[in-house]
């Protein structure tokens, strides 16, 4: 279900790269300036080979490869890439970058061992779940040429406490201001160098910013290291406690507003799988483990790979391009499960497959990618059936219950909205409002599939006149409005109703997106001002 | 960008959402029924005697591009309707 307002998480290349420099208050670029003037140097050599995991928009591969270094940049996103690539081109050094779209997971498979003189690395680290991260320092070591270095420039977390308590003071209106601004956040690491010796670094910390949270750290290799996976797997079960409880309480009054509740990414058991139970993947969203193990818990014995969808729902996630091939990819190789079973079948959630390239995962793991039911409930009978889907568990629905919960969780999101603005202009009718928008949503969500419109704008448009004939209809029979007052109400109550209707296309997944809707109803919202200004004008009064 | 750039824009993509429709180049399909086996509509339907997909009402296809991005063959496609 789209759960999560998805235009809200959109990020692009450049507000991406707006939102890193706010968040680094700009001192990313002179580290970047660093690592290209001191670590890249060719002396002359023109085959000193450079590996940069994750180049973004492509800022520092531009500055190694003007110091004449043969620069290998990867990145999961295409869009960063093709950013980078014009930016390169209009550089003129786009010959001797070599762009490629892969993630940190396929190094090995797609370049030789002692390939690269130096690896770098900004800002990527902190964006990964822990084993994935270290599985890809253990590739970094091995793709080293012996002498070679590896850069990584990251946010980190302070070690000392007082100084915890400075970073955090200054980084937490920062993530609230960039991310309302950009869409853009990161979470700094803990303990990297830690990391980097259980993976065979020796590190130094070469330069630290902003009171330790931005640092350079130089490391080399030291001992190869192989990868030690886990040998036990927690097992989920279906529990109601008082923990989860109050989590489907915050699901209901926020689910739109980050941070989402968020399950650690890895392997997991329900029931007692063996060597040929079936591997399900999904997405790290915490209702949608916890909903998944409930139907599952006493019915099926099967592995569960939790891969980092950002903490948002498949489906959104998928269609907002935070889950893609890459973290399934990355949820395969790095969780364990290649050495728990003996077959490679993957069943994945039905509703990613909007974003998660199934031929892509195929060709990288060699795993046969089987697409699951919509609902989780029908996953039991899916596999007893030998992963055949029957038409109702392919296709999606909008029944009454889930259009009764999102009608709540859009309400509480427009309570919050409408509070301040409430508060300041119509206090004395705050309960009035309140009562007319709670039961114009409901009487939506219920009559969701029989109000006339193709999407939400047409629907909403129905749903104001609905609105506006059942005001006038009132105030004929009953009330004694004034026609000023009339008129203000109309205005209002119009414009809320189609608001309420053109937003809950995002909801229902029986719709187009609704990215477009966004901007229509802000112009609507303007012209009902001005119809509003100019009424009051003539009127001189209003609501 | 100019406001009038960005209003231009706007319309664009209402129209895109608007207005969609399916391109499918039989000639190209495969057989193998992703389309089919991801549509959360149920839009697209093997037809079992030419292996080849069809597809049903293109008013109902929410757009999600699901079909798009799992055919290897790239017959799909999602284009903005004339008129």
């Amino acid at each position: 279900m789209a759960t999560v307002i998805m235009k809200w998480l959109e990020t692009t290349p450049g507000a991406y790269d707006r939102g890193i420099r706010l968040l680094t208050l700009g001192r990313l670029y002179p580290l970047k300036q660093r690592i290209a003037t001191e670590y890249i140097q060719t002396n002359g050599r023109s085959d000193v080979r450079v590996l940069e995991i994750g180049c973004g928009t492509g800022t520092l591969a531009l500055m190694m490869a003007e110091k004449g270094a043969q620069v290998t940049a990867i990145d999961a996103s295409p869009a960063m890439l093709t950013e980078a690539r014009g930016k390169a081109a209009e550089a003129g050094v786009l010959e001797s970058i070599n762009f490629q779209h892969l993630n940190v997971t396929e190094l090995g498979q797609h370049f030789e061992p002692a390939s690269f003189d130096v690896i770098v690395s900004t800002l990527v680290f902190s964006e990964l779940p822990t084993e994935v991260s270290q599985y890809a320092l253990l590739a970094c070591s091995q793709l080293l040429k012996p002498g070679g270095r590896l850069l990584i420039a990251d946010e980190m977390v302070p070690s000392a406490t007082w100084k915890q308590l400075i970073y955090w003071a200054v980084r937490l209106p920062l993530v609230v201001l960039t991310w309302l601004l950009t869409r853009t956040s990161t979470a700094p690491l803990r303990d990297f160098s830690n990391a980097l010796a259980q993976a065979g670094f020796v590190s130094r910390q070469v330069e630290s910013l902003l009171g330790g949270s931005l640092q350079l750290i130089e490391a080399r290799p030291e001992e190869a290291v192989e990868m030690v996976p886990p040998t036990a797997y927690p097992r989920l079960r279906h529990r109601i406690t008082l923990k989860t409880l109050a989590l489907d309480l915050l699901s209901l009054v926020n689910r739109v507003i980050p941070p989402y509740p968020k399950i650690r990414t890895g392997l997991y058991r329900v029931g007692n799988p063996d060597r040929d139970a079936p591997v399900l993947l999904t997405g790290n969203y915490e209702l949608t483990v916890r909903r998944l193990v409930k139907t599952l818990d006493g019915q099926v014995d099967c592995w569960l790979v939790v891969a980092n969808s950002q903490g948002i729902n498949v489906w959104c996630a998928a269609g907002g391009g935070h889950f893609t091939a890459s973290d399934v990819i990355s949820g395969l190789k790095t969780s364990g499960i290649l050495e728990m079973v003996d077959h490679r079948a993957l069943i994945l959630p039905q509703l990613c497959a909007n974003g998660v390239d199934g031929w892509h995962v195929r060709q990288e793991t060699g795993w046969g990618v089987h697409w699951g039911p919509v609902r989780a409930r029908d996953i039991p009978a899916y596999l007893q059936n030998g992963r055949k889907k029957n038409q109702p568990m392919r296709q999606a629905n909008f029944p009454l219950r889930d259009r009764l919960e999102m009608t709540t969780v859009m309400l509480f999101l427009y309570a919050f909205l409408l509070l301040i603005p409430v508060l300041i202009f119509w206090r004395p009718y705050i309960f009035l409002i309140y009562g007319l928008m709670i039961s114009i949503s409901y009487f939506y969500g219920i009559f969701l599939p029989w109000i006339p419109g193709r999407d939400g704008l047409g629907k909403g448009a129905v749903l104001a006149l609905l609105t506006l004939v059942g005001l006038w209809a009132w105030s004929l029979g009953w009330g004694q409005l004034e026609p000023a007052s009339l008129f203000g109400w109309s205005l209002g109550l119009g414009f809320l109703a189609f608001f309420v209707g053109a937003e809950f296309q995002g909801m229902s997944p029986l719709m187009r997106g609704e990215q477009a809707n966004w901007s229509v109803e802000g112009l609507v919202g303007g012209a009902t001002l001005l119809v509003y200004a100019a009424g009051r004008l003539l009127f001189g009064g209003g609501l | 960008m100019s406001l009038k750039e960005m209003v231009a824009q706007e319309i664009r993509t209402v129209r895109e959402l608007r207005y969609l429709n399916i391109e499918f180049d039989p000639e190209r399909c495969s057989g193998t029924w992703q389309c089919y086996e991801v549509c959360p509509i149920g839009l697209w339907m093997p037809n079992y005697g030419t292996r080849v997909v069809e597809y049903g009402d293109a008013q109902q296809c929410i757009a999600c591009g699901a079909c798009v991005l799992q055919c290897q063959p790239q017959a799909i496609k999602l284009v903005v309707a004339k008129g």
